[in-house]
């Protein structure tokens, strides 16, 4: 009698012990950063070890992408499908992607240096694969890169340079649209020492425009090559002698830059900054389009209305996926490569780049003003639908480009 | 029996194989590796900041090896801090300044020594609120606002206008009283005198060393200054004595919008019974505070402190702890958070403004305007009483020596000076003279001081108090500084005889005599120091032969 009744007296105190140790277990935060049954030895030898011996895989060949920050709310959302749909090439060997961000000139500038071997890189536009297939060919002996060869170069989303600015302000400056002369026009209004008040605003204070920094940022390097190519009046045909020989650009150009406070580093951030500061610190800007879609209802309800205004010219972003042709990109990973870039041009994850995140299919037969398309729905802010009589400057060569980036750095980095 | 016992037998395994399953879990649930994330931060989003500290301490994040975070956040003025890091003396893994216009600073002075910045990259910000003068709404109103809009103009012209507020009608108003915090030490201190700088050169960019020899610029800092009341270092505290004393007080002072919006909650649910106040936003421009968060490039920050310090940021701008910087009247640095209640008119806000702002000038043009204020900031005429009595021997009247030695030499040549002590009796060791003339000499004279007998406190203070009503001029700061240890003994007034003649009221309570009282060791009568300091819109400080310079430094920032 004596005993069974000890043994459920100890019996429940242990039981009232363990429940206790179990419910703090359960309480405390440990349990909810990981997965409960994250020691299940049994399951792991299971699917490490026993799976694996009956059905041997091929290893995995592991593409490394090096690519720039615009796009990485895209490819984060993209890659998952891609992933799930176990890719593999033609011999089952299942094709891995490592990736790694960084801004569009760091990408061209680890490669050339050796830091990064990557197998594909994507900065956001053909200028930065233009200066990468100029200074490689001087390094290398011969290019690592090929803007004009579509087996290995794909531009695979599009989005033009756009100035984004308070309408308010804007009106007063250009009245509905900006007209052909809109950087003079810009460089005039900047260095007057009045400001608004030459246009009978002076609570505005002075003019305050703002673009990234084109060391660090593809969309300043943009803005620069706008505006240097409507100081010559070209739409095409940069070159370095341009820049470096007529002094007339370089004191207009100079004095343009110089009456810009401050060059963020990154277009995301900027985009961010107008609206959260609003006219007090930008009257305009210069992002992507896709930045300003992303942007577009943050800036409902706030400082009055934003409104996009298309450059005379511009330049578009284009986020070119390329092949190097570097000794380490054997050709099982070139294979893997084409086949994940094909994957970024099938129409499903064309319609995403669209629909999610502002940018234009490079497939043509996608409407950009379908159903859902932020194009339509921002359409009063000034986005337009059609782009096609808006002119496109060439890009300049490698030489000339990096020529602009030289001067920039000398005379205004700071 | 037997099956009873195998039946607690297999429900003990049971429970036991559950429990072990568990234990990796509880175990790193209570202990193990400890990340520690310091960060410095201005003080004036301390309201905002300190409770988020202490939420995301309770949950226990976590970093990728599995150490637990722990933040350890520490206000402090944003240009002592740049100071310390700079020295070496402070080593906070985050640096968070009340403003970007110090990151330039920071790292030219960084490089001297260093190869590389201290703050890279652009630095995120926390929360925003622009830089305003904050001014009672029927003040404001009198001056036209809201159909007019209002700025360093205004101000200067009000400073100088001899017959103040009975211009407007509101005699007792009195004259335009004004306020910001001390240039050397606060940053809205150093925006204010770069305003006026601007305003002066008629100019909103661009502000060059040669505009700052312009005499017309240096009237105009002249003139907004002499409607200074006093200096400080923290613009809070300024903000907090404005809304406690009222119009007669203050006109109106140079601080950050979510303080005024704080006010305006506080009137509005009935805690304070002050008229409303109002955000001017300077037509000539302004500057944002916006709480950048940088992460420092220094030697002693490891890689697993900085993804810490990246994991609390990211807490940080989550909407949840955005929203309530709107609560307490900041402005959120999220764009994607719209600008609600209470950042609105009936906070005496509006979030259309501002309109523009002044271009951050170069730091050797900075350096320029504090020195160029230096010139033309109001004077002090101040009074130092120092109780000298038999308990104030061996370290105590040591310390109390070397910190006023100190202390005097804090203060400017165009700065008047009266040094009393006190034991059985008072005596005058320099007469209110300036102390350009006399630095040397006075320096000498406190050296030797030396402790015996009573403590006439309360005599020495009104003897102070009435001398400089006769001899300092009412155009400057005037001032007292009471030191002393232990209880009044030997005074033939009374402490209320004494209140009743040296509070301030009426309408120049801004400008009268201010004291500043410091209890010198666990003896000294705090809360009659405290009522003598407050009586006059001073302050009171606790203090001991260690923290004594530190209490002199803070109060050397009024003046």
């Amino acid at each position: 009698m004596h005993t069974p009744r000890a043994n459920s007296i100890l019996f429940g105190a242990y039981v009232v012990f363990s429940s206790i140790i179990l419910l703090v277990a359960l309480i405390l935060p440990g349990v909810r950063t990981r997965p409960l049954l994250a020691k299940a030895p049994l399951r792991d030898w299971f699917l490490d070890k026993a799976l694996p011996a009956v059905l041997p895989k091929p290893d995995p060949v592991v593409i490394s992408v090096l690519y720039s920050t615009e796009k990485e709310a895209w490819l984060t959302d993209v890659i998952r499908e891609f992933e799930a749909s176990q890719p593999a090439l033609e011999n089952r060997r299942p094709i891995q992607i490592q990736f790694e961000k960084m801004g569009s000139r760091e990408i061209y500038v680890s490669v050339l240096d050796g830091t990064r071997k990557p197998d594909v890189i994507s900065p956001a536009s053909m200028l930065q694969i233009a200066i990468l297939q100029d200074l490689s060919a001087g390094k290398f002996g011969k290019p690592i890169v090929n803007q004009a060869d579509l087996n290995t170069c794909r531009s695979t989303v599009i989005t033009p340079l756009v100035l984004v600015g308070w309408k308010e302000r804007a009106d007063v400056l250009w009245g509905d649209q900006p007209g052909d002369q809109l950087w003079k026009q810009m460089h005039d209004i900047l260095i007057d020492p009045k400001g608004w008040s030459s246009f009978g605003h002076p609570e505005w204070g002075y003019v305050k425009f703002g673009h990234t920094d084109p060391l660090k940022s593809n969309s300043g390097f943009m803005t620069i090559v706008l505006m240097t190519y409507s100081y010559f009046e070209k739409l095409s045909g940069l070159t370095s002698n341009d820049i470096l020989s007529d002094q007339d650009y370089q004191q207009w150009f100079i004095d343009f830059e110089k009456a810009i406070s401050q060059f963020e580093y990154s277009t995301g951030p900027l985009m961010e900054k107008m609206i959260a500061y609003g006219p007090s610190t930008y009257d305009l800007v210069t992002v992507y389009e896709a930045t300003a879609i992303e942007q577009a209802a943050n800036a409902v309800g706030r400082y009055g209305q934003l409104y996009i205004y298309y450059p005379p010219a511009t330049v578009w972003s284009d986020h070119p996926f390329c092949i190097l042709q570097a000794d380490w990109v054997t050709p099982e990973k070139a294979e893997a490569a084409k086949i994940f870039i094909d994957y970024l041009l099938s129409k499903p994850v064309q319609e995403i780049a669209l629909l999610r995140y502002g940018f234009r299919p490079v497939d043509a037969s996608i409407p950009i003003d379908q159903p859902g398309s932020p194009f339509v729905k921002y359409s009063p802010n000034g986005f337009r639908i059609d782009l096609a009589d808006l002119p496109t400057v060439e890009v300049p060569d490698g030489s000339a480009l990096n020529t602009l980036l030289e001067f920039w750095s000398r005379y205004i980095g700071r | 029996m037997r099956t009873r016992l195998s039946k607690y037998f297999y429900a003990m395994i049971i429970i036991s194989l559950a429990l072990s399953s568990c234990q990796g879990v509880t175990l790193s649930g209570l202990g193990g590796k400890q990340e520690v994330v310091s960060i410095i931060y201005g003080s004036e989003k301390q309201e905002w900041l300190e409770p988020l500290v202490q939420q995301y301490n309770n949950a226990q994040h976590k970093t990728e090896s599995g150490a637990t975070i722990t933040i350890e956040a520490t206000p402090m003025g944003s240009i002592e801090s740049v100071n310390g890091i700079i020295t070496g003396e402070l080593q906070p893994v985050v640096w968070s300044p009340a403003s970007s216009i110090y990151i330039p600073v920071a790292n030219a002075e960084w490089r001297r020594s260093h190869a590389d910045d201290l703050v890279t990259g652009n630095p995120k910000d926390l929360v925003l609120s622009p830089v305003v003068i904050g001014m009672w709404k029927p003040m404001a109103e009198a001056l036209g606002w809201p159909s007019k809009t209002l700025g360093w103009a205004d101000i200067a012209s009000m400073a100088t206008a001899p017959e103040g507020w009975s211009a407007y009608g509101y005699p007792e108003w009195g004259r335009f009283k004004f306020g910001h915090t001390h240039p050397n030490y606060s940053n809205s201190g150093i925006v204010s005198i770069i305003a006026e700088a601007y305003s002066g050169a008629d100019k909103q960019r661009g502000l060059t060393l040669s505009d700052l020899q312009s005499e017309s610029l240096k009237t105009f800092m002249a003139d907004v200054e002499k409607s200074v009341i006093h200096y400080g270092t923290s613009t809070g505290f300024f903000a907090e004595r404005m809304f406690e004393r009222g119009p007669s007080y203050l006109s109106a002072a140079v601080m950050y919008e979510n303080l005024i919006v704080a006010q305006e909650n506080k009137r509005i649910n009935g805690s304070s019974s002050q008229l409303p106040v109002v955000a001017i936003y300077p037509k000539e421009g302004t500057f944002w505070s916006n709480h950048p968060y940088a992460i420092l490039n220094a030697p002693w920050v490891t890689a697993e402190q900085k993804e810490a310090a990246e994991d609390f940021q990211a807490f940080l701008m989550d909407r949840a702890q955005q929203l309530k910087a709107i609560e307490l009247g900041f402005r959120p640095a999220d764009p994607s958070i719209p600008l609600t209640s209470p950042l609105d008119s009936q906070h005496g806000v509006d979030v259309n403004q501002p309109q523009t702002v002044l271009e951050i000038p170069s730091a050797e043009v900075i350096s320029g305007i504090q020195s160029l204020w230096r010139e033309v900031k109001k004077p002090v005429d101040l009074v130092v009483v120092m109780d000298i009595s038999g308990s104030m021997e061996g370290e105590k009247i040591t310390s109390a020596r070397s910190s006023l030695m100190q202390f005097i030499s804090l203060l400017d040549d165009r700065d008047r000076l009266e040094v009393v002590i006190f034991n059985s009796g008072i005596t005058t060791l320099t007469e209110l003279s300036l102390v350009g003339e006399k630095r040397q000499q006075v320096l000498n004279r406190v050296s030797g001081i030396y402790e015996s007998g009573g403590t006439r406190l309360y005599d020495a203070v009104l003897s102070a108090y009435q001398n400089l009503e006769q001899y300092g001029d009412p155009n400057h700061i005037r001032a007292i500084v009471v030191l002393t240890d232990g209880q009044d003994t030997d005074s033939s007034v009374s402490i209320d005889e004494m209140l009743g003649q040296i509070g301030a009221s009426g309408e120049e309570a801004g400008t009268a005599i201010k004291l500043f009282t410091i209890a010198f060791g666990e003896d000294a009568d705090k809360d009659i120091l405290k009522r003598i300091a407050e009586a006059t819109g001073g302050k009171q400080y606790d203090s001991d032969p260690k923290s004594i310079n530190k209490v002199y430094s803070d109060i050397a920032t009024f003046f």
